[in-house]
Formats: C-alpha cells, structure tokens, sequence
C-alpha cells in the first residue's frame, strides 16, 4: 500500500461520511475545502478512518495534521508498522 | 477517560402507561397499530405495538443518565428493531463499550434490548462524544 492507495481510500470514505459523491480530496486539501467538513463530520471521519484502517491515532496527532496529505503520511506509517 | 473498552452496562427499563402517553402526547403518532388493540391483534401481534422510538428516549436516558459521567454528548445512533414490545414490557438493557477513540474523546457502544423472555427487541450502536 502506497500514499496514494491511501488517499484513494480516504475519498471513498469522505464520499461516504459527507454523502457527497462529487468530492475530490487530494494530498493538500484542508477542511476549509470541503462543504461540509465541521467539527461534527470530523469526529464521524475520524471514527471512519479509524475503523476502516484498523488504525488509531493520538490526540496530538489529529491536532498536528496540516492537510489530509499528512494524515494519509501517518496512516500510511501506522498500516505498514501494524 | 473513565471507560475501559468491553465495560459493559446493564439497567432496565418498564415501558409504563406514563411512558406510552407521554410520546402519544409529545408527537401525536396515534397510527392504529399504537393505538387500536383489535386491530393490532388482527394484524398478528399480541396488543397494541409500542413506538419504536420510545427506545431513543431510553437511549437518551442511559447516556444522559446512567453513565457515570455527564459531560457527554449523543454523536450518531443506530438501531435496528428485531421483535415489537408491548405496554407494561420491562426491557433489560446491556451495552458495551466496543471501541474509545482517544483522539476525538468519543466512545462507541453496541447495545441490545431484550424483554423478560430473553428475545431481543432491538440492538444498535451509540457514539458518544465526553465534552
């Protein structure tokens, strides 16, 4: 699994949390981009990514992320280590 | 965080004349299958079927409520229903924490109603966030 496996994944489960089939999250894509992407939507993508990677992330962690690129960095290092 | 993930929570719950008034009162669902027990028995139940949402009432109790915490906040809800319940019911509840998510301060529940004779009503599974 690449980054870009990830990312490709992480559409998918945006396209699925914010049902919004039109989205195009890409490695520099921050919240302010996405209609939609609140405080709310957060905890139910974080849940999503969570669960779907088999993964968990620290508090710090999710507070540190510039842009969905550098989560799909931390993701990619947590699924390789696992 | 007060949780340990597989902490399991048993309570109950009577579904009770107040309780069945109470949501008829509140939003006015008085389908004939809530409220017509010749018709509900000719339909193949045993009496008049209760809301199905008066669990969402006894979710909402139980996390409001029933945790030993009460900074808490619903996040999403599922539930799925399996069998009717009917007035005068009382409903064992369990719920087990499933899954803490440490970075967002938020904990997963799945649950089960079951009524005395060990059937289960309805099951699901509750986020909830510690705020």
């Amino acid at each position: 699994m690449d980054i870009n496996n990830i990312l490709e994944e992480i559409n998918s489960i945006f396209r699925r949390e914010l049902d919004e089939d039109d989205i195009e999250i890409k490695y520099e894509t921050v919240a302010k981009d996405v209609d939609g992407w609140d405080s709310l939507s957060q905890i139910h993508l974080v849940v999503s990514i969570e669960k779907h990677f088999k993964i968990r992330f620290t508090a710090s962690e999710i507070q540190k992320f510039k842009n969905v690129g550098e989560m799909c960095e931390v993701i990619l290092a947590k699924v390789n280590n696992a | 965080m007060d949780f340990v993930e597989g902490q399991i929570f048993n309570t109950s719950f009577n579904v009770t004349e107040n309780v069945y008034n109470s949501f008829l009162n509140a939003f006015n669902d008085r389908n004939i299958l809530h409220t017509d027990m010749d018709y509900a028995k000719s339909k193949g139940f045993k009496s008049k079927v209760m809301h199905g949402n008066i669990l969402g009432g006894f979710l909402s109790y139980f996390i409001g409520q029933a945790l030993p915490v009460e900074n808490v906040i619903i996040q999403n809800q599922y539930i799925k229903y399996s069998k009717p319940f009917y007035l005068n019911d009382t409903l064992n509840f369990r719920a087990e924490i499933t899954h803490i998510f440490e970075s967002i301060n938020s904990i997963e529940f799945k649950y089960v109603f079951k009524n005395t004779e060990e059937q289960k009503i309805a099951s699901g599974t509750i986020l909830i966030g510690i705020i």
